[in-house]
């Protein structure tokens, strides 16, 4: 997928710093700096650290979203979602009907409807499929996207905050969100990844 | 144990220590200075002979080292030299009249109050913790003058270095002063 090339605006300069790099640093500016190169290093350590804070909580969802965002349509045959969200290696794809954003289907979706008993997740469709003959998909065979999609969709703006769409996730319990624009269109998909990505900068 | 060994550890330092100033830096450090201390000094032992006023003072060479050599540090911002001197001036001349008797501890007193005050309110200026001991080892001329001390030499003197201080560093067009005011 596209994200794994991403950059984000906010990439820290090196940490490590030399005491030579400092030590030419202040040769070359004029006048006595009352102040040893160690002391210096020190300072601009933390200060590092403060302004990636500062610029990690500023990031907004269009810093972070995968732009190329896999999407299916209400009347698209579930065999076909499955297909695209195996290609694409996605656990959950927006559902758009007239450039809107209408519901949101993920991996939780098929595996509630999958068998006669409660599913709760991946490994209950296993154990299911072992103990009996055949497996489960055939309840929802011959249904499309818009059947089993979840609606509306939570679904967050460009401009949203990591911080903000963090605090979403949690609340809501959901694992992405679909980023519209100020018209409603879907311009890119914010998902955990992305901002579990975020706290390994430095 | 190595508690210990890290005491002593601490002590080796192994910091590296700031790079040599230029040949400009030196050059107007030492014009800011002859023109400062001498200005003072004239003023001192010229227009004042006779009248029993002093304007010079041992801690204003140490301040000339700050004002006119090592403009950028905070030591050396008008807030710092004015307020610090003003004040351990203050607190010298206390500290001799409460405990005239023992020198020995009014001299530590001086110094000792004179840093905490001067770091309680921002204005550490290392040349005012010997403006607050001159305070109590000068001679009569000096401890004579009472809390005037804090006026005329302390207060006058500094103003002059300030304006000395103004005034040629910031020909320099590498140079500027005061980094900051208060």
């Amino acid at each position: 997928m596209a994200e794994k090339e991403k950059t984000y605006p906010a990439p820290g300069p090196p940490l490590d710093i030399s005491d030579d790099d400092i030590f030419a640093a202040m040769a070359e500016i004029p006048g006595y700096l009352d102040i040893t190169p160690d002391d210096f290093k020190e300072v601009y350590l933390l200060a590092l650290r403060h302004a990636v804070n500062r610029l990690r909580r500023s990031l907004k969802a269009k810093d972070v979203m995968t732009r190329d965002v896999a999407w299916v349509s209400p009347d698209t045959p579930l065999a076909e979602v499955a297909e695209l969200m195996a290609r694409r290696e996605v656990s959950g794809v927006p559902v758009v009907a007239q450039g809107k954003v209408v519901g949101i289907i993920s991996e939780k979706d098929f595996l509630s409807r999958m068998g006669a008993e409660e599913i709760k997740n991946f490994m209950s469709v296993v154990a299911q499929c072992l103990k009996e003959k055949g497996c489960k998909a055939l309840p929802i065979r011959g249904q499309t996207a818009g059947d089993i999609m979840a609606a509306p969709a939570v679904t967050v703006a460009e401009d949203t905050l990591v911080a903000d769409i963090a605090r979403i996730f949690n609340e809501k319990k959901i694992n992405r969100a679909p980023v519209i624009d100020a018209r409603g269109r879907l311009t890119g998909i914010v998902a955990r990844g992305d901002i579990v990505r975020l706290s390994s900068l430095p | 144990m190595s508690e210990l060994g890290n005491y002593f550890r601490k002590m080796r330092g192994g910091a590296k220590s700031p790079p040599r100033v230029g040949l400009g830096e030196m050059a107007w450090s030492f014009l800011g200075a002859l023109v400062g201390i001498s200005l003072l000094a004239y003023i001192n032992y010229h227009l004042l002979r006779g009248t029993g006023l002093v304007l010079i003072l041992g801690s204003f060479g140490a301040s000339a080292l700050l004002i006119y050599g090592a403009i950028k540090t905070p030591f050396a911002q008008p807030r710092n030299l004015v307020g610090g001197h003003i004040l351990s001036a203050l607190i010298g001349v206390t500290a001799y009249k409460l405990i005239p008797g023992h020198l020995w501890l009014a001299s530590g007193l001086a110094v000792a109050a004179s840093i905490a005050a001067m770091h309680a309110t921002r204005t550490a200026h290392p040349p005012g913790s010997a403006t607050a001991l001159i305070a109590v080892m000068g001679d009569e001329k000096i401890t004579g003058l009472g809390y005037f001390y804090a006026v005329m030499p302390v207060g006058a003197g500094v103003l002059i270095l300030l304006a000395v201080a103004l005034i040629i560093n910031n020909i320099s067009k590498t140079r500027r002063y005061p980094e900051s005011w208060f």
